[in-house]
């Protein structure tokens, strides 16, 4: 569903279905007021969903007249967010929008039209954050060269400015003064109370277990180095190889229906730090070798870092791993992630004294890097012994030899 | 340390070589006509417009070609220069690759990328020629060097011509060549001309005789004498994988088309053209196999039709994908040269 | 790991190679007997050989085109031009032979050719280039310019095992001067960039001998947070991590020791103009040598090679801007 394009007269921009199963979305933030003028495709607001957050484009040009849901403000699928009085858009003095910037910098006819002053040259960056935060440049102070703003400038400007709720209301947000000693805190976040429900929703459906094992990375250590990757990918690349032997692991449950699949989609749980956590998916990650796979996760790491993830690109995953090893914890019980039956969490990879065989079969102490490999698992769908056989697949992997 | 130079190597025709048996003989004789046969069907569909760039041959020097490449051993390798097609037939690479090749198609030896005989299927052991000459001397010299350091029984050949002479890189092989002691042959091509330059105006004293200043043996051998030159190469080649050296082989030839099909070689005196075409090579050898009670109608119409049939497949093949255009700059994995067919009886004895 | 000179860590990383893999041979002028020029290959004849230490005649033509024949068949050469600027001699062989050989032929030319490039000593035009640029405009060419031991190790062993021609690129001022850990035994370095220091209000991108310039030039420059970013493979040049610098930092500072007009610093300024527009909060400045011969006299010489307070120069007026 989009908005519909007509070239005069009053166009809605309503709240787009973003993914099947979505039914209702929440304005984030406008970054067009009343009486702005907007280009077709131009962004104008916003807005967020149970999954990610995605900017919504102008569905014809002409002038914003109406802002109907504040941020904040949660609607559903189909409404209408704002009217936009559709017609030609020229500016002021006569010359054509086309192909014209939002913030157009290093001419007079742009400086005018964002209201700088005459010959105060906007850098790109300067501009692409101003347009990110609705920005008017005019209150921003330049401490650059003659004036010119700077990113920290408008950096600093995005910290300290208190955006109104209406453009047209004259209300303004009272400075609250701090108490001396209140504690910090506040409400949780959209997505943290996503995250949160889908837990608990997790936990209270599913009979989770979870079932360890000691991998000796020795092998692994090696190869990464050779291919210039991180663990990841091989761990990702062992473990698809033991889901196709074991593809019970490598399924759905949904009420009493159990579907196992034969091709991987592998969720990789990626931190966005303090903002929560985001479980992009490698579809068909059986096809890919380890660098592909390296490749592939770290093109969707960047993005969910950045924003830029499709609706598309966190759903469908049928096993997911969790990797949150760098920071040095032992063991974890990861939650399962609903319908799959199965997580597999590896932690930090640190270097112990191991028994091994010496060179003459005797037992002998070695120095390896060992990792622990966590498997939370549905007992609905499986038993302890399959659990423990797949993690002994993904492990005989990782270390080699025969199989 | 003596050498010999400037000394003709040459078998008289009632002569029969110690070292051919008759099917050999036959064989050379089948590629020399296997190599002219391409060559015309090509310059045919040259003028056609089926074969894009530029067009060369080596119209009457089939011998130089064949004859060389009829002595190698399997495990030999050959850096082929433009007018030694023969090489290559006789290495084992099909007519219909060769013409597809010409014509810019995807099943091309280079798959399009590069053309005419700018060519070299590693897997029949040949390098493939560039365009500078004659820089593949260096390449065959470090072939050779490569196998002097493994121990291995084992020679390089390489072709390049009589103006090529005149380039620093001719002098560094020689001159490398010679230093080691490698196993590398060197087939100077003298086909009198390099495009419109006669060899007085590229040389004063003739190549040959460079061989002894590097410190190697140089031999004239009769160019057109397709028995000769296989004679001269398995002298050369044994010397090589003996450990005595490299050898310089001059091969007297005639250039007798243009220097490719845009010339029309009008500044070739017609005497000289007149002489050497009572020399053509695939004439002699066609004497020589007739005099033995083989049918050589019979061979030339079989090399015809096999050259019928290589070029309806070449015509029916595609051109490649211009998507294709930018793969390939750099290997993921080491490509291992294969070796070449080696047809001469004398492997197997 | 132990604490090497930038040229014992290309000589361990040599020598590594050639203990672990018998495919791997040297050849240059003087490198056998003699120890190499510059002493790289000091006792490897006494370790492997005269066959695998080989002492070529003054043919640099000659060394790269015997280097190709030996890759095809089989063999890793290691070839040392006694000066990079000699590699001129040897441009057909290594731009139309080996560069050109995988994409035409399908056939893959292991050579590694090792170029002791640069200067700051006194060397003279001949002796003091960084002919790096002529390579990556060649198709099929990597080319590779570490900045500290550790890398001129792992990048070694790394341009040995490529299955292609690598053009790298030692910078000999650094051979003696600049000191650090090497890992010990095996040690291969991926062909792509590193943050050299981290930071966010501006970045410098460079390589070889100019990274150190670079870290020295910023290490205190009023207060301001300069990443330094040494790209150390030009080809592949590492995109990604150019960009993710200029995402970061906004003002960009390119230093080529190599003459300025089409250095490797041009493509990344261009790079960047073109992929990171938007990031961008001034132009992106270069520090380049003109284009000069490198003279001889020191007083001319470090008056066109880009030197600290030139680099500390530009990102004052960069970050002031």
């Amino acid at each position: 569903m989009s908005s519909s394009r007509t070239e005069t007269g009053v166009v809605d921009v309503v709240m787009p279905q973003l993914g099947v199963s979505v039914v209702e979305g929440t304005v984030v933030e406008w970054r067009k007021a009343v009486g702005d003028r907007v280009e077709a495709d131009e962004i104008v607001v916003e807005v967020s969903t149970d999954k990610i957050d995605t900017e919504i484009p102008a569905p014809a040009a002409g002038v914003v007249s109406e802002l109907l849901v504040g941020a904040g403000e949660t609607v559903a699928v189909g409404m209408p967010l704002a009217r936009i009085e559709a017609g030609d858009a020229l500016t002021d003095d006569g010359v054509p929008a086309e192909g014209q910037p939002p913030a157009s910098g290093g001419d007079d006819a742009g400086a005018e039209a964002t209201g700088n002053g005459a010959g105060r040259r906007l850098s790109p960056v300067v501009q692409r954050i101003a347009a990110d935060h609705a920005i008017d440049l005019s209150e921003v102070e330049g401490t650059g060269r003659d004036g010119r703003i700077r990113k920290q400038d408008v950096l600093a400007h995005v910290e300290t400015a208190q955006a109104p709720l209406h453009t047209e209301s004259p209300f303004r947000p009272e400075s609250v003064p701090k108490p001396e000693s209140a504690p910090v805190g506040g409400t949780l976040s959209r997505m943290r109370r996503t995250i949160g429900e889908h837990m608990k929703r997790s936990l209270e459906t599913a009979a989770t277990c979870t079932t360890w094992i000691e991998v000796d990375m020795s092998r692994v250590e090696r190869e990464r180095a050779a291919l210039g990757l991180t663990a990841l990918p091989l761990v990702a690349r062992a473990t698809i190889d033991a889901l196709r032997e074991h593809p019970q692991l490598n399924a759905w449950l949904e009420d009493e229906r159990h579907t196992a699949h034969d091709d991987v989609h592998l969720g990789i749980a990626v931190s966005l730090d303090e903002d929560g956590l985001i479980v992009p998916v490698v579809r068909d990650a059986h096809d890919l070798s380890p660098e592909g796979l390296g490749r592939r996760i770290r093109d969707l790491a960047r993005r969910a870092r950045a924003g830029e993830l499709t609706a598309d690109e966190v759903r469908g995953a049928t096993f997911t791993l969790t990797n949150p090893g760098q920071y040095g914890a032992l063991m974890a019980t990861p939650v399962i992630s609903q319908p799959q039956v199965a997580i597999l969490d590896s932690e930090a990879i640190i270097k112990r004294p191991v028994v091994v065989a010496g060179p003459d079969g005797e037992d002998a102490i070695a120095i390896r890097p060992m990792c622990v490999l966590g498997l939370s698992w549905d007992h609905r769908a499986l038993d302890g012994v399959l659990a423990a056989r797949f993690l002994s697949a993904v492990r005989r992997r990782l270390e080699g030899g025969p199989s | 340390m003596s050498v010999t130079t400037s000394v003709p190597v040459d078998h008289r025709r009632d002569e029969p070589p110690e070292h051919l048996t008759r099917a050999d003989r036959v064989g050379l004789l089948r590629h020399m006509l296997l190599m002219r046969a391409v060559e015309e069907r090509a310059m045919t569909l040259y003028r056609q417009g089926k074969v894009p760039g530029s067009f060369y041959d080596g119209h009457g020097q089939e011998a130089v070609s064949v004859g060389p490449a009829w002595a190698m051993a399997a495990a030999d390798r050959l850096c082929v220069l433009h007018r030694d097609l023969g090489a290559h037939l006789v290495r084992g690479v099909q007519p219909a690759a060769i013409l597809a090749q010409y014509m810019g198609r995807a099943a091309g030896v280079t798959r399009g990328r590069d053309g005419n005989v700018h060519f070299g299927d590693h897997r029949t052991g040949c390098v493939g020629m560039v365009s500078m000459l004659p820089d593949m001397m260096l390449v065959a010299t470090g072939l050779a060097m490569a196998f002097k350091l493994r121990g291995q029984q084992r020679c390089a050949l390489t072709w390049f011509g009589d103006g090529s002479t005149s380039r620093g890189d001719f002098h560094e092989a020689l001159n490398w060549a010679g230093v080691q002691r490698l196993p590398v042959v060197f087939v100077l091509e003298n086909n009198q001309w390099a495009y419109s330059t006669p060899t007085r105006l590229q040389f004063a004293v003739d190549p040959v005789e460079r061989a002894a200043v590097y410190g190697f043996p140089g031999v004239v051998v009769d160019g057109n004498d397709v028995e000769a030159m296989f004679e001269a190469m398995r002298i050369a080649r044994r010397r090589a994988v003996a450990g005595e050296g490299p050898t310089l082989i001059e091969a007297m030839t005639m250039r007798m088309h243009g220097h490719a099909a845009h010339d029309d070689q009008r500044y070739v005196p017609a005497d000289q053209l007149a002489a050497w075409r009572e020399r053509d090579p695939i004439d002699r050898q066609a004497a020589r196999v007739a005099a033995l009670g083989v049918d050589v109608d019979t061979l030339r119409a079989e090399v015809t039709a096999q050259v019928d049939e290589a070029a309806r497949e070449a015509l029916a093949s595609p051109m490649p994908d211009p998507a294709d255009a930018t793969d390939g700059v750099f290997a993921t994995e080491e490509v291992a040269m294969g070796d070449g067919a080696a047809p001469w009886s004398g492997w197997s004895r | 790991m132990s604490t090497l000179t930038y040229l014992q860590a290309i000589s361990d990383g040599l020598r590594t190679e050639m203990r672990d893999d018998d495919r791997v041979f040297v050849m240059g002028q003087d490198v056998g007997a003699f120890g190499g020029a510059f002493k790289v290959t000091d006792g490897f004849l006494d370790e492997f050989g005269a066959d695998r230490v080989m002492d070529t005649p003054l043919a640099e033509s000659g060394i790269v085109g015997t280097a190709v024949g030996a890759a095809v068949a089989g063999l890793r050469p290691v070839c040392e031009m006694q000066f990079a600027d000699f590699v001129a001699c040897g441009f057909d062989q290594l731009v139309n032979v080996a560069g050109k050989m995988h994409y035409r032929q399908g056939l893959s030319v292991n050579i590694t050719v090792r170029l002791p490039s640069g200067g700051g000593f006194s060397g003279g035009p001949f002796h003091s280039q960084n002919p790096e640029a002529w390579f990556m405009h060649a198709p099929g060419l990597k080319v590779v310019a570490p900045s500290t031991p550790e890398d001129a190790k792992g990048l070694l062993t790394t341009a040995i095992r490529d299955p292609n021609p690598v053009v790298f690129c030692e910078h000999k001022n650094l051979y003696r001067r600049v000191k650090g850990e090497v890992p010990a035994g095996e040690h291969a370095t991926p062909f792509t960039a590193r943050v050299a220091r981290e930071g966010d209000d501006l970045v410098v991108i460079a390589y070889g001998a100019m990274v150190h310039t670079a870290l020295e030039a910023t290490e205190d420059l009023d207060g301001a947070r300069v990443m330094v970013l040494d790209l150390r493979s030009l080809v592949p040049l590492d995109e990604e991590a150019i960009l993710a610098a200029v995402h970061r930092c906004s003002k960009v500072v390119v230093v080529d020791e190599a003459n300025q007009t089409c250095a490797a610093g041009a493509q990344v300024a261009a790079l960047i103009a073109q992929r990171a527009f938007e990031d961008l909060d001034g132009p992106v400045v270069r520090v380049a040598t003109p284009d000069v011969p490198i003279p001889f006299s020191p007083p001319l010489e470090q008056a066109v090679l880009p030197d600290v307070e030139r680099v500390r120069e530009a990102c004052r007026e960069l970050l002031a801007y």
